[in-house]
């Protein structure tokens, strides 16, 4: 072939210096979306050096079904409670499923094993941002969203909801389902309040260093949520 | 009216007796009466619900996060078109002009490095040796040779693995023993490569999210062990220690906006600095340690064996206790002859590096005839201070006929054993990256700390290739008259910041005052003879 490629390979920006800053800019709203994670190549490297056993368990064996066991269990031990009517004990059975799988998948951050052969990579993402590596619409993460949402379906077939049962259930269901959104990917809701940003683990500093920081690192843009 | 009503009540009817046709249709109707519950509203919301469900199932699945944002798409075509046209690159690239001619300059030594060694080309004898790191003189004493040879004949040479893996011999854990006692910390551990050393120790104890307070004069060594440690690193002037009380504020201040936790703060400089031949000022950079609560990392790989009474660096100069620096970092290779490098500190900070410093795992230890001439070396340092002595004054000499010029601008310490030649630019009052940042610094606006290129950079106006090349021909002349030196080789290209082309001087004790003075002659006639073409 002799005419010339007209592709451009863009140059791979491996950025040995400093990690870009990430001030926010002032903002007068009562929420924020936060972005978490930057994804440096430092970061994709020590991520993807050894398998994530904390995340893979997702795709093992048995790890579905565990699901609907532990549900049915739940379900047996709140019936044998005495003075447990049908509509309590499935509103229970659907709160406590709900919040402990959003204790698990959606709360707490970094692995608690194998934490150093990641180098700490891990520490700012949740179990379901770790799933697959991050890819959306997994086989694993399909389950998981059909999960709450088959539970309670048949919890509203099976029971008749007074209408304050039904929408704390509803509510809850809808709560638990927004994190598992992909437009929510390694993204943080936070509540504001006096400009602190308050993360769990710190990362670079932002550093409103008045003068001396260049303009262009002061504002986050919408580029940064691409 | 009633014909179009008539046919559509016979089309439901039909469709009716169809689905009732249908096994299970009765299955499924009961189940939605009783799911229904005379409810609309939660049957709409359910619907909606069953809905969004079955369009999730439905999404295929997107590609991972790993490969996203470094992964471009290509199509077939383009990856046809550049599969043709991709020519393999030799595996190894024809030297270019000016790499061919470094190559080409480069003195052989026959038999024996020391203070007059004998090159292969003209001039074969060399009048004085300013390029080795001899410091103290003990690459080939004949009692460090003759004790070597004994330990090859004991030992063998390699040492067949790693320190853990059953590399460790009895003579490694005496010269750790010797280099513990002779600095007066708890301990000591040995690196088998004196460029590893620095570069496993900060991986070792800093890890991601801890704070890094580094010096933006710092040899590479120490720029790859931050870059690995995965640190937040924020950089202060060179040599500058008012810039320093000014970032570790500013850290503490951050750190208390975002209140985040309390997270390992560390310090991480150099004693006599590689890239300059800058010295700090240990007492005061121990005081503010301790009053910030940092812990300080001290890389003495030129200090070591060659400032202080007897040699034992820094601590020694300033009479400061050893203990006082938590890592203190030496090398073997340029302090003693030896080779490899070495961490002293207390038990439990090498204890930890025994299991955690990466080169100490991974890497090989280091035969039992080096642990033994750097032992040996300890020994003769211990016991002849008089060496120490001899250098400072052969350092005092030289200084003092290089500060006459004004072709060159010397930025390294005044008992500096090594020494950088910068060129002068006629121009004067430009601040170059190794001069620390005079009083009237502090009237500028402090450089960024994230950036490791301080304020000053944008003044920077040397021109590399051209002042290497002159450097070059400097040291040409100086060999033809019989004197060895070179310039600071450099990795262009791999550091964060490029240093400014020198000449570095390294003196040694072996060479009596008068041969000091006629070499340093030599090279300020080359200096001169070059830089005022």
């Amino acid at each position: 072939m002799n005419r010339p490629t007209s592709i451009k390979l863009p140059a791979l920006g491996i950025d040995v210096g400093a990690k870009p800053l990430r001030t926010r800019g002032r903002s007068g709203s009562i929420v924020k979306v936060e972005q978490v994670g930057e994804g440096s190549i430092e970061e994709v490297l020590d991520r993807s050096a050894y398998s994530n056993i904390n995340a893979d368990w997702v795709n093992a064996k048995g790890a579905w079904l565990i699901h609907v066991v532990l549900i049915c269990i739940g379900k047996l031990i709140i019936d044998t409670v005495p003075g447990m009517t049908q509509q309590i004990s499935w509103t229970l059975v659907n709160l406590f499923y709900l919040a402990l799988s959003y204790l698990m998948f959606h709360w707490v951050t970094g692995i608690p094993f194998h934490n150093d052969l990641h180098g700490g990579a891990y520490d700012d993402l949740t179990l379901w941002e770790q799933i697959d590596d991050g890819a959306q619409y997994t086989p694993a993460k399909k389950w998981l969203f059909i999960l709450p949402i088959t539970l309670f379906l048949a919890s509203t077939h099976y029971t008749n909801y007074n209408p304050w049962l039904f929408s704390v259930n509803i509510s809850a269901l809808v709560l638990v389902l927004i994190p598992k959104l992909p437009q929510l990917h390694r993204r943080r809701v936070r509540l504001v309040h006096d400009d602190l940003s308050g993360m769990a683990t710190p990362t670079t500093p932002g550093f409103p260093s008045g003068a001396s920081t260049p303009s262009s690192l002061r504002d986050i843009t919408e580029a940064h949520f691409r | 009216m009633t014909m179009m009503s008539q046919s559509v009540d016979a089309f439901v009817e039909g469709l009716s007796s169809f689905l009732n046709s249908i096994p299970g249709s009765a299955v499924l109707v009961r189940y939605v009466k009783s799911s229904h519950q005379n409810d609309p509203g939660r049957t709409v919301l359910e619907l909606l619900l069953v809905a969004f469900a079955i369009f999730t199932l439905l999404q295929s699945r997107t590609r991972a996060d790993r490969s996203g944002k470094h992964f471009i798409q290509f199509e077939e075509k383009e990856i046809d078109e550049l599969v043709d046209e991709w020519k393999p690159e030799p595996l190894a690239e024809p030297l270019n002009d000016v790499e061919a001619s470094d190559l080409a300059a480069v003195p052989i030594i026959i038999g024996q490095t020391g203070p007059k060694p004998t090159l292969a080309r003209q001039p074969s004898k060399i009048i004085a040796n300013l390029a080795s790191y001899n410091f103290t003189g003990l690459a080939g004493k004949e009692v460090i040779k003759e004790r070597a040879i004994e330990t090859l004949r004991k030992y063998g040479l390699g040492s067949c693995g790693p320190p853990g893996f059953y590399g460790t011999l009895d003579v490694h854990m005496q010269l750790e023993r010797d280099i513990a006692d002779f600095l007066g910390t708890e301990a000591a551990i040995i690196y088998s490569q004196g460029f590893s050393t620095i570069s496993s120790v900060i991986p070792a104890f800093c890890k991601r999210g801890d704070i890094i307070v580094a010096d933006r004069g710092v040899n590479f060594a120490i720029q790859k062990g931050i870059q690995i440690s995965r640190s937040s690193v924020r950089w202060f002037d060179h040599n500058d220690l008012k810039s320093l009380e000014d970032v570790l504020d500013s850290v503490e201040k951050e750190r208390k906006k975002r209140r985040a936790p309390l997270t390992r703060r560390f310090i991480i400089t150099e004693g006599i600095f590689e890239k300059d031949g800058a010295m700090i000022d240990l007492p005061k950079l121990i005081d503010i340690k301790y009053r910030k609560k940092y812990r300080l990392i001290l890389d003495e790989s030129i200090s070591f064996g060659t400032v202080g009474r007897t040699g034992r660096g820094l601590t020694e100069l300033y009479n400061v206790p050893a203990a006082k620096v938590d890592m203190l970092i030496g090398s073997m290779a340029n302090g003693l002859c030896a080779g490899g490098g070495f961490c002293a500190g207390s038990q439990n900070v090498i204890a930890h590096q025994q299991i955690n410093g990466p080169s100490f795992v991974f890497s090989a230890s280091m035969p039992a005839l080096l642990a033994v001439s750097a032992s040996e070396g300890i020994d003769i340092l211990r016991s002849t201070p008089s060496i120490l002595t001899k250098l400072q004054q052969n350092v005092r000499t030289a200084r003092s006929l290089l500060d006459e010029l004004d072709c060159i601008s010397i930025p390294s310490h005044s008992a500096s054993p090594i020494i950088h030649l910068h060129i002068r630019k006629p121009a004067a009052g430009l601040l170059h990256p190794g001069s620390p940042s005079l009083g009237g610094g502090h009237s500028l606006k402090p450089s960024n700390p994230t950036s490791i290129l301080p304020r000053e950079a944008s003044k920077w106006d040397w021109d590399i290739e051209t002042e290497e090349r002159a450097l070059q021909q400097v040291v040409e002349e100086a060999l033809k008259r019989g004197v060895m030196i070179t310039r600071a080789k450099r990795l262009r290209g791999q550091e964060m910041v490029e240093a400014r082309p020198s000449i570095k001087l390294a003196l040694t004790s072996e060479l009596s005052t008068d041969e000091v003075k006629k070499a340093i002659k030599v090279v300020a006639q080359a200096l001169k003879d070059v830089l005022r073409k």
